[in-house]
Formats: structure tokens, C-alpha cells, sequence
């Protein structure tokens, strides 16, 4: 795969995975199980540019490519996935869209301190009553003169305990339904915005995910992105690049897990050989780097359409379900072939296993992500 | 101030015991990170700018956009087939050419060895070439501008040199923590700036005096050693086994 890379990229996963092992490895485990939010790394990642990735060094960002983005993504996430999901929700579904359809006074109202690491963003579509069904939220803003009076209930807000600059997701108009819904940028700090206590989830642990609720919070009329009624369209442009980043995410973690399969079958020894010579454990490893290869071409292939600006919306719904079910298939089979260790908090492969689940869950779960293909596939 | 940092792109796999110079197998020499920490250190501090020097086939590209990426403003490929099997004292005539070549300068320096060939000879053997003072394994560096004053650490001994400029230096390794390249300047040293390439003949070298034909060193075989290990089993109580395992290490004179 490697070869197949320009030099920029191969010298960008080199720099990724060096920062990665010296400041984020020693603490990875840690931070999971005390479900801590390492600041002392983070602000050493905001000074690198892994806040901007994509944004234009004019605006304070990094200026690259969307390889350039996965690859920087997959090499956290190979560390910590917690960290990964962090760095991809912020690039992906807070920045991109205040990048697409913000005004340019918005843009540079928000993005330079966002690139910089200096604020935390976060996309707030979800609630109690809506997930897969985004056009059922029931957040309302309600304009009244130069503001938007807004009350929602978000859920599962990835980076929320820690989110600046939060996009909600909201009804302007309830009775054009799914056209009634648009996306308005709420600061934290704003008279009733509340953050909520942190969920205590089975992975991602040191992310700061929590509820967010508005409570008759005032925002001005001029934090409206693009205009009235057209939230779902907003939301599903970010989900496209927000995908690729969770596929991403997921080739990172199921490389890990790999990685220290194939360390612990050549150590442990049983009926007086290596693991790595019983040839249940070989198939294993050959349909764990096999799925690990593939994942990684569909991800990269979504990026490099980006790069293109050829569509890729397919591509990265097809690219974010094979990897997310690869990597909870490849760490549940990193799991197998450590056996009872693999249960055991001693060793990474559990920690893998925990926060693999949830990629097939969020930015669409895996059924949407069917649905949204077969759609694709169907109407060609 | 002109620092010049003399780096290489070293070979980092090698299968089945062949070297193969490939950019995806290559890589920053380790070493040579703390010498370009200290020139951007110094830099900072006493202005001027930065030069990174290699010789290496055009693979070794990569390697100085990535010093690019870290801070360094100028890069400077020596490439030319008839490089190829130069040893040391080959590679210190052709460095100190295109050194030549990139004058004025106030200082040069070298990692304190490669991590690939190890011979640590390269920076001295460069610093006669070019008749300038040198130092090996500098920790600390100072007294700018016109002379230096640096600290070396050998045998236990802090030493302290004066030196005119301009002036060599390889540097200890622990002298400095290197910086990571900032991803904005990993866009801007492969999409904006350029590498210069640099023939033997643009420096005034004569094939000869290079490569195979310029190297006195002959290699007659080279394989790899295998080394015999043993485990051995320490039993009893914790207690016990830890004097046990003292006994040993002090038997086999490994501490005490």
C-alpha cells in the first residue's frame, strides 16, 4: 500500500504515528479507563495543525488533502480511538460545514480558532426521539427579531463536554417538516446552554461525549449557516466526509489490532510451538490483515475521489460500513487469538474491541448505510 | 548566520538482508534530528538561515522535504550515478564540495552518526576536507556571533572548546529534543518548495574522485551474526530471586 502513496503522504504518516506513539501511547490506556481528556496532548496537536487538517493555511489550517486527512485520522485512531474521534468530528462535521456553507464573515468568525485547536467543535443532530431518523428531531429555534430563540435536547454529543462551537440542529419552521429544519451555531458559555454529565460508555471512553441542552438560549439570527430549511442537506454533505473519517478511524483501530494479534501469536507458545504455526490462528490472521487492506483501499479511494472533487458519497458510505465491520470483526478475532488475556485489561486488544463497536453505530449505522447504497446502487 | 545540517536518508528494512534504496524503506536518520533542532534553535535565536545537505540517490528526496516540513528553508540533493559506492572518505570529498559550493557558511553540523552504516566518520572526515575547526558530540553551544564556545561530554569529563568560525560539529544526540513537523508544513515543503538537485560536476568534482573509483575502503564480505540466546530459570522466593539474579549479572560483570 505504501508504495502506492505519494511522499507527502508516506512523510505525514511517519510524523503522525511518531507524535502518536511518544505523547499518546503511554497515556492511551489510562485516559480510556479514567475516561479523561488528555488537554496536555491536545494542545500540542492544535499547534501542529491536526485541528485544520483540511482547512487553507489563510484560515490558520494545515492546507492538505483529504488523503492526507485519513491517513492522519487511521494513525490516531491506531493509538487511541478516543483521540481519532475527537480530531475526525471536529475536522469533519463542525469545521467542513461552517467551511461549505458558512458565510465568508462566519468563516472567519470561527474556523481560524477552531483550526488552531484553540476551540472544539461539535455537530448536535442527534436526541432521545431522533438517530437514524434525522427528520424527526424536535429542537426548535423560533426567530424573534435579531435572534433565534432555541430549545433542543442533543444526545451523544461527541466532543460535547468540551464543544465551543456546537452545531444544532433545529425546526425554524415546524410545519414544513423535513424542510423546516436548519442548522444554527450555538457557543458554549451562551446564556442556557447546558452541558450535560458525560456518558459512561462502553468505548471511546476518553472522549468527552454528553448531552447538550438549550434551554430558551438566544443566538443571533447572523449564526444561521447558509439559510433557513436546508439543516438535512447541511448535515448530510458533513456526514459524507464525516464518514470517511469514521472509516478511517476504523481502519486505525483494527491495523492495532492486528498488530498485537500477530505479536502475541508469535510469543505465546502452546502445545510446544508459537501460536502463529497452528493454522487456525494463521487464517485468522490472514482474513484480519486481508479485511484490514481492503478497508483501507475503500477509504483512501473515498479520499482520493474527494481530492479529485469527484463525487464520493457512495464511496464513502461503502468505505465507513466495510471498515466499521471490519475492525469489530478484526478485534473480536485479536480478542480470540489472545485468548482469556484478550479479556484482560493487561493487555490493548479489549480496549480495540470496546470502542470498534460504536463505528457501527454512529455517523449512520451500519442498516442506514445499506440503505443509502442500495439507493445509490439502484437508482444508476 | 548560514548553518548548513549534513543529513541522510537512511535504510530502515532491509529483506532478506538486501538494501534495497526505496523511499517507502528509507528514513530521517534518527541522529540527525537533534543536529537540525540545534541549527533552528539557533537560528531562532541568532537569525540567519538553514540549509539541508544530503547525498543519496533520488529517493532521498523525501527525506529532505521532511527536513523542510521541520523548519529547515533550503534543500540540497547531491545526486549522481557516479556517487554510488562511495565509502566515507569519498562521501566527506563530495559533502565538502557541495559545502564548498553552498559558501558562505558559519556552521555545519552532523548527527553524531547514521543508523544505518554507524561509522560516526563522515562529519570529522568533511571537516578536514574543508580545513575548518571541529567538534564531536557537542551538548551545548554558545557565544555567538564570530566564535563558539562548546561543551562536550566524553568519559565523564565536560570539556569546553573555543572555536573560530567557520566551524564543524556533530551533535550528541541528547543535546536537544527534536521538534515534529507541523502538518501545515508538511503541505507547504512537498506542494511549495522546491529540493535543489546538484550533479558532481556542478560542484567541480571529477568522477574519480567519488564513488567506487574515490573510495580506498574495500567491503569483502558482509553476513549477518547470529547470536545465541539462552533463558534460564531463577527459583525460589521473590526475595531469593532477585539476589540470585544480582549474583548473576555481578558474576558476569554486567553491573556492580
Amino acid at each position: 500500500m505504501e508504495m502506492l502513496l505519494e511522499e507527502k503522504h508516506r512523510t505525514l504518516r511517519q510524523s503522525v504515528r511518531r507524535f502518536c506513539d511518544r505523547e499518546l501511547r503511554p497515556i492511551a490506556a489510562q485516559i480510556d479507563q479514567e475516561a479523561r481528556f488528555p488537554w496536555e496532548v491536545i494542545e500540542k496537536m492544535g499547534a501542529l495543525g491536526y485541528f485544520g487538517i483540511q482547512v487553507p493555511k489563510t484560515l490558520g489550517g494545515a492546507g492538505l488533502d483529504a488523503v492526507s486527512y485519513a491517513i492522519a485520522i487511521e494513525e490516531i485512531s491506531r493509538v487511541s480511538a478516543a483521540i481519532g474521534l475527537c480530531v475526525s468530528v471536529h475536522n469533519s462535521v463542525a469545521v467542513y460545514p461552517i467551511m461549505a456553507f458558512g458565510s465568508q464573515a462566519q468563516i472567519d468568525q470561527w474556523v481560524p480558532p477552531l483550526a488552531r485547536g484553540e476551540k472544539i467543535g461539535a455537530f448536535c443532530l442527534t436526541e432521545p426521539n431522533a438517530g437514524s431518523d434525522a427528520g424527526g428531531i424536535e429542537a426548535t429555534a423560533r426567530s424573534d427579531g435579531d435572534t433565534y430563540v432555541v430549545n433542543a435536547n442533543k444526545v451523544f454529543v461527541t466532543n460535547g463536554g468540551i464543544a465551543d462551537v456546537c452545531l444544532i440542529f433545529c425546526r425554524t419552521d415546524p410545519a414544513a417538516g423535513r424542510r423546516g429544519i436548519s442548522v444554527v451555531v450555538a457557543e458554549r458559555g451562551t446564556d442556557g446552554f447546558v452541558v450535560g454529565d458525560l456518558e459512561d460508555l462502553c468505548g471511546m471512553r476518553a472522549n468527552p461525549v454528553c448531552s447538550i441542552r438549550l434551554n430558551d438560549c438566544r443566538v443571533p439570527r447572523t449564526n444561521l449557516l447558509a439559510r433557513e430549511g436546508v439543516g438535512l442537506k447541511i448535515g448530510l454533505a458533513a456526514l459524507d466526509t464525516g464518514r470517511m473519517g469514521i472509516g478511517a478511524q476504523a481502519v486505525g483501530i483494527a491495523q492495532a489490532a492486528l498488530e498485537e494479534a500477530v505479536r502475541y501469536a508469535r510469543q505465546r507458545q502452546q502445545f510446544g510451538v508459537p501460536i502463529e504455526r497452528h493454522q487456525a490462528i494463521q487464517t485468522m490472521i490472514a482474513d484480519m490483515a486481508t479485511g484490514v487492506d481492503a478497508a483501507r483501499l475503500m477509504v483512501y479511494r473515498a479520499a482520493a475521489l474527494k481530492d479529485r472533487r469527484l463525487p464520493f458519497s457512495k464511496e464513502s458510505a461503502m468505505a465507513k460500513l466495510f471498515a466499521s465491520e471490519t475492525a469489530t470483526r478484526v478485534t473480536d478475532m485479536a480478542v480470540q487469538i489472545h485468548g482469556g488475556y484478550g479479556y484482560s485489561k493487561s493487555y490493548p486488544v479489549e480496549r480495540y474491541y470496546r470502542d470498534a463497536r460504536v463505528t457501527r453505530i454512529y455517523e449512520g449505522t451500519s442498516e442506514i448505510h445499506r440503505m443509502v447504497i442500495a439507493k445509490s446502487v439502484l437508482e444508476e | 548566520m548560514h548553518i548548513i545540517v549534513c543529513i541522510k536518508s537512511v535504510v530502515t528494512d532491509a529483506p532478506r538482508g538486501k538494501i534495497v534504496r526505496r523511499a517507502d524503506k528509507c528514513a530521517l536518520n534518527p541522529f540527525d534530528r537533534p543536529a537540525l533542532e540545534v541549527a533552528l534553535q539557533l537560528k531562532e535565536k541568532h537569525g540567519g538561515s538553514v540549509t539541508v545537505l544530503t547525498m543519496g540517490p533520488p529517493s532521498a528526496n523525501a527525506t529532505l522535504r521532511e527536513a523542510l516540513a521541520i523548519g529547515a528553508h533550503r534543500a540540497v540533493l547531491l545526486c549522481d550515478p557516479a556517487l554510488a559506492g562511495s565509502d566515507t572518505l569519498a562521501t566527506s570529498t563530495a559533502l565538502s564540495a557541495a559545502v564548498n559550493y553552498l559558501a558562505p557558511f558559519d556552521l555545519i553540523l552532523f548527527g553524531s552518526r547514521t543508523l544505518d552504516s554507524d561509522t560516526g566518520q563522515v562529519g570529522p572526515q568533511t571537516a578536514v576536507r574543508l580545513d575548518i575547526p571541529m567538534v564531536t558530540g557537542a551538548v551545548k553551544i554558545d557565544g555567538f556571533p564570530g566564535h563558539l564556545t562548546v561543551e562536550r561530554k566524553v568519559d565523564g569529563f565536560l570539556e569546553t572548546y573555543e572555536l573560530d568560525l567557520p566551524a564543524a560539529l556533530t551533535i550528541h544526540p541528547a543535546s536537544a529534543a527534536p521538534r515534529d513537523p507541523a502538518l501545515g508544513g508538511i503541505a507547504a515543503a512537498f506542494d511549495e518548495m522546491p529540493v535543489e538537485t546538484l550533479s558532481i560536476g556542478q560542484v567541480g568534482l571529477d568522477p574519480n574522485q567519488v564513488g567506487d573509483a574515490g573510495s580506498p575502503t574495500r567491503v569483502l564480505s558482509m553476513k549477518p551474526v547470529k547470536k545465541k540466546r539462552t533463558c534460564q530459570w531463577i527459583q525460589g522466593t521473590p526475595a531469593t530471586q532477585a539476589d540470585d539474579l544480582v549474583r548473576q549479572l555481578v558474576d558476569a560483570g554486567l553491573i556492580g
